[in-house]
């Protein structure tokens, strides 16, 4: 029993969580379109999350990756009010989100910040420089092309009244990507070392600094990916707009991570917690349940999920 | 049973400060004590001394309450007592003074002095930093100690200061909160890490100590000092005491024979091809903070013994080599072509094979499977299209060379941390010869491993060489090193002392050479 509620406790509660809403609210809760929303709303906490797991797998953190998003937009949003083309501000945002993660490594692993730290300060630079070059204001209106905007909006029709969003389709593909990145190569196996041990993994001759510098420039890319959809989404940036988006990746993660034996991170259980927490968000908007009691449940349910997991461990 | 192993005399009772009787202990079917018996007077230093794995450490962690003996008794003052945990141990009087020291480093020394108690203070709330200083300097001077100022920070002390500071911690604690006075002092190593001056400073306090009528039990492998220090001294060997001598009259010979005992050739395999003449692996002039310019050579089939006292420098040389420490002095060389290595994946790379110490801090990923483990370094020959990881032919390796150095296991994604201690090594074996290396740099391969296993791990050895391979073997077993070796190395303060064949060379002999005894046999 209690092994049991350790390893499927967070599954078990996922489909309570999903019963629930499905018997409160049985017109509009189990229905395609509405799970096909779910998964536009969560798309960009998806990447963020998913992108979070690499670093996560070391047994790191990278708390920068919300002001990061909101600076990815902000970058993109100045690209196009200067007149350069979608693909120009998309290119430099990743750019941006690119060399921050890896500034983030370089801190991390060449300079030997404990990541909390490290990604404590680079959070606040970053999101310092995000209010510095947007003057602190919301860049929206005919600063952004419909090209870019339109994107969030468009999608692959199913029938005639659902369709698949493209931002879904964006955090599907990130999810293959890392997907395969960590379960299917050989770079992700040696992450997985790392997070196990990592001074076994130095003398096995695995290069752990090189390892954690390009991971973080993963999560980089990852949040400044999702600033981008993010941006397109609500057609505007402003500098704060990523911020909500840190504690819930990192929430997913740990609540994917009770779902493994080792208490490892993997992808595909990331995706879990990010359901989770798109599911309760859905669900207590429509029964039109204030958003701060969605605040206190997901805490108690990361705390809950978090302790049946550790059932047993502390014995002995 | 009868004459497997002679006991103490039974001492008068009452003379007694300390009396252990025949302790028992086992760790899962291992054997750690078995008539384990040591009996300490008030007012002596008593050395405890055997061989690694001899049992000094289970039994030190049994008197601290922190292991619990099969059977056996121990009494204090005549009186049989339990110690059940450590703080029964702190009530019993005892005290523990290990290497690594457990002080506050960010408070001062008056402060660690006092830690845990009441402060001496001034109207009531405010502590009386002078006076507090001052009961600490009174403290350290009761014990001789005059150099160490009562306000400076823990963490600006020497390691020896520090060490003096935990003693007279120790020592104060009765005055002050009416608990049991310290009785009996247990020194683990304590000098490991001093230097000469430290280490005198010390033994002055601990002739205080033992002047003021407390016990000492002092364990150290550094015979020299045991002979200046001690007044009596109990050998363990294989968990049993073989003796108890007054250090009186008592040559360094016979105390290195009590430890070793006579041990047989037996359970070692025979060397199954000579040695070739091409050198494999040479180092000259090696130097780091531990080492000091060590030159030597090992050529293709043979296996050189690194022999020494713990920490003389035998694993370091490991470690300098494989650059697991990053950079050092010197030039190493393979087959004859000069490399540079300054991290563990060049030394992989060039086909220098790597074994670490500790297997579970250094050695495994315990939560990765076998074949995980195994392909650790590796993993560039086990690609597909550039970079996808071919699972196939990493399980496959893992089952070639489980079969290879004789795993039992339930297949090659089995966890690690499921395996016995002896199989986890045979997996680190495993991954050390994967990439068919051209010399193996091997840290104590056999340590906490069980005698199959070990047996298992020395033939795999000899099949090594008699491939050509290159072994170096850093060993604190030394009839591992007696039998397994061609050539020994031994350490002394991270130089090299002397090499030796092993032709006619006995346990005794290379124990005389690790402890630097003059009178030794020359080999």
């Amino acid at each position: 029993m209690a092994s049991a509620l350790k390893t499927y406790g967070t599954l078990i509660g996922f489909v309570l969580v999903v019963l629930f809403f499905w018997i409160e609210i049985p017109d509009t809760f189990m229905t395609a379109k509405n799970w096909l929303n779910i998964s536009q709303q969560v798309s960009m906490l998806a990447v963020v999350a998913f992108t979070m797991t690499i670093v996560m797998v070391m047994g790191d953190f990278d708390l920068s990756v919300g002001s990061m998003a909101s600076l990815a937009g902000i970058v993109a949003a100045l690209a196009f009010r200067d007149g350069h083309g979608v693909w120009v501000g998309v290119a430099l945002a990743l750019a941006v989100g690119l060399v921050g993660g890896l500034l983030n490594g370089a801190l991390v692993a060449y300079v030997g910040i404990l990541p909390f730290v490290a990604t404590l300060g680079t959070l606040t630079v970053y999101s310092g420089l995000a209010f510095l070059v947007s003057g602190g204001k919301t860049i929206f209106g005919r600063d952004i092309p419909t090209a870019f905007s339109g994107f969030a909006r468009s999608g692959i029709s199913l029938t005639d009244t659902v369709s698949l969003p493209s931002l879904t389709i964006v955090a599907a593909l990130v999810l293959l990507v890392v997907w395969f990145t960590l379960e299917q190569t050989t770079f992700g196996r040696r992450l997985y070392a790392i997070g196990g041990n990592k001074e076994a993994a130095r003398l096995a001759g695995i290069r752990v600094r090189r390892l954690r510098f390009l991971a973080f420039g993963l999560s980089g890319l990852g949040a400044a990916t999702a600033g981008l959809m993010y941006a397109s989404r609500v057609a505007s940036a402003n500098p704060t707009q990523g911020s909500g988006l840190m504690l819930d990746a990192i929430a997913a993660v740990f609540l994917g991570m009770t779902m493994s034996e080792e208490g490892e991170p993997h992808v595909l259980a990331t995706l879990v917690g990010v359901l989770i927490l798109g599911v309760l968000g859905n669900g207590l908007t429509q029964m039109s349940i204030d958003s701060y009691v969605r605040e206190v449940l997901i805490g108690s349910i990361i705390v809950l999920a978090v302790a049946s997991s550790s059932l047993g461990k502390t014995k002995g | 049973m009868e004459g497997r192993r002679c006991r103490p005399p039974n001492w008068v009772l009452t003379m007694s400060l300390l009396s252990i009787q025949d302790l028992e202990k086992s760790f899962a079917g291992a054997r750690a004590l078995g008539g384990a018996s040591l009996e300490v007077r008030a007012g002596e230093v008593h050395a405890l001394m055997g061989e690694n794995g001899a049992g000094k450490s289970t039994l030190i962690k049994v008197l601290a309450g922190v292991v619990k003996p099969d059977a056996g008794s121990i009494a204090i003052d005549g009186a049989s007592v339990t110690i059940g945990s450590p703080a029964d141990s702190l009530r019993l009087g005892l005290r523990f003074i290990h290497q690594e020291l457990s002080v506050v480093p960010h408070l001062s020394v008056a402060e660690n002095i006092f830690l845990g108690r009441d402060y001496p203070r001034r109207w009531g709330v405010m502590i009386d930093w002078d006076g507090l200083n001052r009961r600490a300097a009174a403290v350290l001077a009761g014990l001789g100690v005059n150099h160490i100022p009562p306000g400076r920070k823990m963490a600006r002390l020497s390691v020896g200061d520090q060490m003096l500071v935990k003693i007279a911690s120790a020592f104060q604690d009765a005055s002050i909160d009416g608990g049991a006075p310290a009785r009996l002092y247990v020194m683990d190593e304590p000098t490991a890490a001093l230097s000469a001056e430290e280490s005198q400073r010390l033994f002055a306090v601990i002739r205080r100590l033992r002047a003021a009528g407390a016990g000492i039990i002092y364990v150290s492998h550094r015979l020299d000092e045991v002979m200046e220090l001690a007044d009596r001294l109990t050998v363990l060997r294989d968990g049993a005491t073989v003796a108890t001598r007054d250090i009186a009259g008592l040559q360094k010979l016979e105390v290195i024979e009590l430890m070793i005992g006579r041990r047989f050739a037996e359970g070692y395999p025979p060397r199954l091809a000579p040695v070739s003449s091409d050198v494999a692996l040479s180092v000259e002039g090696l130097s780091t903070a531990y080492l000091q310019d060590v030159t030597f050579e090992v050529r293709k089939g043979e296996i050189l013994g690194l022999a020494g006292l713990e920490g003389a420098g035998q694993s370091e040389v490991i470690r300098a080599i494989v650059g697991a420490d990053g950079g050092h002095d010197g030039a190493v060389s393979l087959a004859g072509r000069p490399v540079k290595i300054e991290e563990p994946v060049s030394a992989w790379a060039k086909g220098l094979a790597f074994l670490p110490r500790e297997r579970r801090q250094e050695g495994l990923v315990s939560s990765a499977s076998i074949a995980g483990n195994v392909s650790l370094p590796h993993l560039d020959d086990l690609v597909r299209f550039g970079l996808v990881l071919d699972r196939a032919a990493e399980a496959e390796q893992a089952v070639d060379l489980g079969r290879k150095v004789k795993l039992k296991s339930k297949g090659p994604r089995q966890k690690v941390r499921e395996l016995s201690g002896g199989n986890q090594q045979k997996v680190v074996f495993a991954r050390a010869i994967a990439g068919s290396p051209d010399v193996l740099l091997l840290d104590e391969p056999t340590r906490g491993v069980d005698v199959g296993a070990r047996y298992d791990i020395h033939a795999l050895l000899r099949e090594l060489t008699a491939e050509g391979k290159a072994v170096v073997l850093a060993s604190s077993d030394l009839p591992e090193l007696v039998y397994m070796a061609d050539r020994i190395i031994v350490f002394r303060d991270g130089k090299v002392a002397t090499t030796v064949s092993t032709e006619g060379l006995d346990q005794a002999g290379l124990a005389a050479l690790c402890f630097g005894t003059p009178t030794a046999p020359s080999a």
